[in-house]
């Protein structure tokens, strides 16, 4: 009773809950171009996912995985369905998601193993694995109700189905080791531990394999997507899209949120995008209006690139960024290939690079 | 059939009315009257007579007596201190003025005019102190309070028999007592004289706009040079004149001097004043304040022992009152523009149509191209916020600025430019008359012209008042783009009547009806408002049979035609509606159609937010104006369409990066000239197939001459 009256109360004043506030850019966040700056490597067309067999990139788009030297790459495997997450196993193997509905395994020997997760709830957009250290899979499941490319729509449906679930490659014992996650997006090992991103709640889960969970790093001012580890210690955070008060408004507007869904094309709503200004029928914020032939690069962003460099405590470090002006948006996966840190910037399609001397120098400066 | 429910609410129901009436300054005053009337009622219905002419008249009676000190202290709020020694003045000039008549046997006119010096000297003790010495107001009159009331004891032990056993029999004074003019009590009648001096003095005069200045801010107005200190000085002292006038009286009816006279009477008067609504931090009060907080503290404490409360209750009330009324000063003062500002935005219900198949692009009437991608620029970076450009009859490009200027471009290559005139104001639209006249609409000033020898005049700044609205709506305040009739009236837009044009998201935020045109007639100078309610209107175009002007509203995404002259005069007629995007400035083109600019387009997601008003007024008041949704003005293109509506022609820039805004075009000599009032740059197009003699002068006043 208390509590709804709470509810009620809040909701008139804008506060709890119902508060639309977005931690600011700063500290370790403070933005820079750095990533606007970064060398292209690679365009692609759909690229999803980026790992790393410790001496060249990996990269999947659509059903092909591609070692992406000189341009062109060269195909390493090829699937029918799109590849929505791509890990590299440490026998040789890679381990994909394809279409985010089934795991395949193809071992370094020439085995093969799929999964289609547990039994009773199979994936639905499996969209990152990683290796851990007793040999397991761990696989985040984004969402139970909507595939890996309408993310858009469990945001803005305030989805909560998402899991994290430890998949034993040798016997296909998939097992939910956390559930009711809001979008579970990006897994990486840590000690005992994995490090899980749960987008929608702006945070990194540390979660052991017996199910507790710990808040690693909370009150994000992005969406936190695919975490990779760093040769230093610590953990490279790419963050997707960042957030704005106005989504943040627009999710508590119930009603006009479900008018939203059922009257506008997706790629019109108000919400985070991948990339955009590549239309003007998409929402245009106040301060996005061009002065004097100037777009301000802290407009609220629409998409946005950031890559978070998070210590072995999961503190942030420093931050690579491209500003609401840029084009190296929707960062969604990293890797630290021989000196160099790899980027996707799904926004443009974009592999980029940068050297990891030069970032460490900047960062220490 | 819930979107009917709520299309019909925001039609019928006026929400806009509350924050206009609040940012009213008659609101302070209309809350009390308010209070005013309710106890009225209330006390008529408890007690049978109470407001009976004879209950009334004695009402009146007392009134007045303490309405002359609570005009006094009111006269100390307003300057911005307190008197607390009100009570004892009192005392002490009923004192003086029984004494002179009793003792002295003076004549009752020299009474009368000792006891208001001798007030006069007891409030300029206080003025002195308070004035000259700074002391603290509270404290010093505290001090007064008390010497004035022990100096009335002393003396009320001496003189107290003497004068309980005179009965002075005198007309003049049984008429300041007892008489009165048709029923109304003399003491009423003067203080209606004095109130309404008051009115004026402290509305209209000089003396009244210090005193209010100086407890507005006292700093500021000693740097405005008022005389912080005498005004100061002079006011306690017109309290104490103004208290001895209400003992006078008081004397003049009960003739006694006894040792209650006064006491308490500061928490009567200054419950009084704050009930009034005249705010303790100084700076705000009128006359009407003061009357209205007196009648009520009055109706209160004649109720109450009307209807046999005990003394001490009665006090309490009164101290119960004044501490509410205190805090809803406070409380109000400090949250008035607040409150006000989260009112005042009232978003309305505005359904734009769905557009039919592809909105624009392909096989459309707004087909996409890249026409505009070549563009050369005027005056890159050299120039800001062009919204309209025009040439005169000698190619010389003319365009607004920022900084409030006209720039003049010279042909050929419009390389050089020069300040051809400064104004002060944003300039919009322009246009020129007949006899090389520059009119120009100035944002927030209105509409300026500018003679061949560089002068600039005002042409008005000001239309008549709607009969209907709350606030006043005289003065031009976002006056936006104009057109020539041939006889030399100009019809121009006013855009918004709610806002600044610095404001104007808040307006698309709002796509209420809010904007007019006007029409201002150079031959009698006289103005008047002949559209109203219009969305956002903005360009305007003499059409080509002169008798009717097309209009572009830019919220409301429609062109339409107003009759000035004709059989259709007076009516307004649909031209073009549902536009995919907003329209801005329309202008004639050489081929006998016009030109429409486009500043905007709409968005989606924005025709949704148009039709949930309830979510647009809680998005202003939780989301800053930065995060806001906004109407798309990054995107824009030039439209050709003829007399019948039809488009005839797109100018797009899909890319946005040569020129980005387009808010106004015009053509001349073959080549089209744009303007963006968010550019730094003014674009010009070579035409494909334009008449390469076509100027706007000769078209437009040539062949009427």
């Amino acid at each position: 009773m208390i509590g709804a009256l709470r509810a009620i109360g809040d909701r008139v004043l804008g506060r709890g809950d119902a508060s639309i506030t977005v931690p600011i850019f700063d500290g370790a966040l403070k933005p820079n171009q750095i990533l606007e700056n970064a060398e292209i490597v690679a365009q692609f067309d759909a690229a999803d996912d980026l790992a790393t067999d410790g001496k060249a990139p990996l990269v999947c788009d659509g059903g092909r995985v591609l070692l992406p030297t000189d341009g062109a790459g060269t195909e390493v495997a090829h699937f029918d369905r799109p590849v929505t997450a791509l890990c590299a196993l440490p026998d040789g193997g890679i381990a994909v998601a394809l279409d985010g509905r089934e795991v395949i395994v193809r071992e370094g020997a020439g085995g093969e193993r799929r999964s289609t997760g547990p039994a009773n709830a199979p994936f639905r957009s499996a969209n990152a694995i990683a290796c851990l250290a007793d040999g397991r899979l761990a696989v985040t499941d984004g969402s139970r109700d909507n595939d890996c490319a309408q993310w858009t729509h469990d945001l803005m449906g305030r989805g909560a189905t998402g899991r994290l679930i430890l998949l034993d490659p040798r016997n296909g014992d998939a097992r939910e080791a956390a559930r009711g996650l809001e979008y579970a997006f990006g897994a990486c090992a840590a000690g005992n531990e994995t490090l899980v991103s749960e987008s929608w709640r702006h945070r990194v889960l540390a979660v052991t394999s017996d199910g507790r969970r710990r808040i690693v790093l909370g009150r994000l001012p992005v969406y936190p997507s695919r975490l990779a580890v760093a040769a230093g210690g610590g953990f490279w955070l790419t963050a997707f899209a960042a957030r704005t008060q106005l989504v943040e408004f627009v999710l508590r507007e119930n009603a006009f949120r479900r008018r939203m869904m059922k009257e506008i094309a997706p790629e019109h709503w108000i919400a985070p995008r991948l990339r955009s200004g590549d239309s003007y029928l998409e929402p245009m914020q106040g301060a996005h209006l061009r002065t004097m032939g100037v777009l301000k690069p802290w407009a609220p962003p629409r998409s946005y690139g950031l890559v978070i460099r998070l210590s072995a405590d999961g503190v942030p470090r420093y931050s690579l960024h491209s500003r609401v002006d840029g084009i190296n948006h929707g960062i969604v996966a990293a890797a630290e290939v021989g000196g160099f840190l790899y980027l996707l910037a799904r926004g443009p399609g974009r592999l980029l690079r940068l050297p990891l001397a030069d970032l460490e120098k900047d960062a220490a400066a | 059939m819930k979107e009917v429910v709520l299309r019909l609410r925001y039609r019928y129901w006026p929400d806009h009315l509350l924050g206009e009436i609040l940012s009213k300054r008659w609101t302070e005053t209309a809350i009390p009257v308010i209070v005013l009337l309710l106890v009225a009622f209330a006390f008529s219905e408890a007690i049978p007579g109470f407001l009976s002419p004879n209950s009334l008249a004695d009402t009146a009676r007392q009134a007045a007596e303490i309405g002359f000190v609570v005009l006094g202290m009111a006269l100390v709020i307003v300057v911005g201190g307190i008197d607390l020694s009100v009570g004892s003045m009192f005392a002490l000039t009923d004192f003086c003025a029984l004494f002179c008549l009793d003792v002295l046997n003076l004549p009752v006119p020299a009474v009368a005019v000792i006891t208001i010096v001798f007030g006069a000297l007891l409030g300029a003790v206080n003025g002195f102190l308070i004035g000259y010495l700074r002391l603290r107001a509270f404290i010093t009159t505290l001090i007064t309070l008390i010497i004035y009331r022990s100096a009335y004891d002393l003396l009320l032990f001496d003189y107290s028999n003497t004068i309980a056993a005179a009965f002075p029999d005198d007309a003049v004074w049984d008429f300041m007592g007892g008489g009165g003019v048709f029923g109304v009590p003399s003491v009423a009648l003067l203080y209606a004289m004095v109130a309404i001096f008051g009115h004026v003095f402290m509305t209209r005069l000089r003396p009244g706009w210090h005193i209010t200045a100086i407890g507005g801010s006292r700093r500021s107005a000693y740097n405005s040079g008022v005389a912080v200190r005498r005004t100061i000085a002079r006011c306690y002292a017109a309290s104490g004149a103004l208290t001895a006038v209400g003992a006078l009286f008081f004397a003049a009816r009960l003739s006694t001097v006894g040792g209650d006279v006064g006491v308490g009477l500061e928490v009567t008067v200054l419950t009084a004043a704050v009930l009034g609504g005249i705010s303790l931090g100084g700076g705000r009060g009128s006359v009407a304040r003061a009357l209205v907080g007196t009648l009520i503290v009055l109706l209160i404490t004649n109720g109450l022992t009307t209807l046999s409360v005990r003394g001490g209750v009665n006090r309490m009330v009164l101290a119960g009152i004044l501490l509410v009324a205190a805090t809803i000063d406070i409380r109000w003062l400090k949250n008035r523009t607040r409150i006000i500002a989260k009112v005042y935005v009232s978003p309305t219900f505005h359904h734009m149509p769905a557009l039919l198949g592809p909105r624009v692009g392909q096989g459309s009437r707004f087909e996409q191209n890249d026409k505009l991608k070549d563009v050369s620029l005027i005056g890159l970076g050299r120039i800001e916020a062009p919204e309209d450009v025009i040439l005169d009859r000698h190619d010389n490009l003319y365009a607004g600025s920022r900084h409030g200027d006209i720039i003049r471009f010279f042909p050929p290559d419009y390389e050089k430019m020069e300040v051809y005139a400064h104004i002060g104001g944003q300039p919009l639209g322009m246009a020129f008359d007949r006899d090389d006249n520059l009119y120009v609409c100035i944002g927030g000033m209105g509409l300026y012209r500018i003679t061949p020898d560089r002068r600039v005049e005002k042409a008005t700044d000001e239309t008549n008042r709607s009969l209907y609205s709350v606030n006043d709506d005289s003065r031009l305040r976002l006056a936006d783009d104009l057109d020539i009739a041939d006889d030399g009236r100009i019809f121009f837009s006013e855009a918004t009547v709610r806002y600044e044009m610095h404001e104007w998201p808040v307006d698309g935020l709002e796509a209420r009806g809010n904007g007019r045109i006007i029409c201002y007639d150079p031959a009698t100078k006289t103005t008047r408002t002949v559209l109203r309610g219009l969305k956002f209107p903005n360009g305007i175009c003499v059409s080509r049979n002169g008798q009717s002007i097309l209009f572009a509203e830019t919220w409301g995404c429609c062109i339409k035609r107003y009759w000035f002259e004709g059989p259709k005069k007076g009516r307004v007629e649909m031209l073009i509606d549902n536009l995919p995007g907003f329209p801005d400035n329309i202008n004639l083109s050489s081929d006998g159609n016009y030109w429409l600019a486009m500043v905007g387009m709409r968005s989606p997601a924005l025709d949704l937010a148009w039709r949930m008003p309830g979510f647009r007024r809680r998005m202003a008041k939780r989301v800053p104006l930065d995060e806001w949704l906004f109407p798309n003005i990054n995107t824009g293109c030039v439209l050709r369409f003829n007399e019948a509506g039809d488009i005839l022609e797109t100018y797009w820039d899909q890319a946005g990066v040569n020129h980005p805004m387009i808010t106004s075009m015009r053509e001349h000599k073959g080549y089209l000239y744009l303007g963006g009032i968010m550019n730094n740059r003014i674009g010009r197009l070579k035409l494909g197939k334009a008449d390469p003699d076509f100027v706007q002068y000769e078209t437009r006043w040539r062949k009427s001459a």
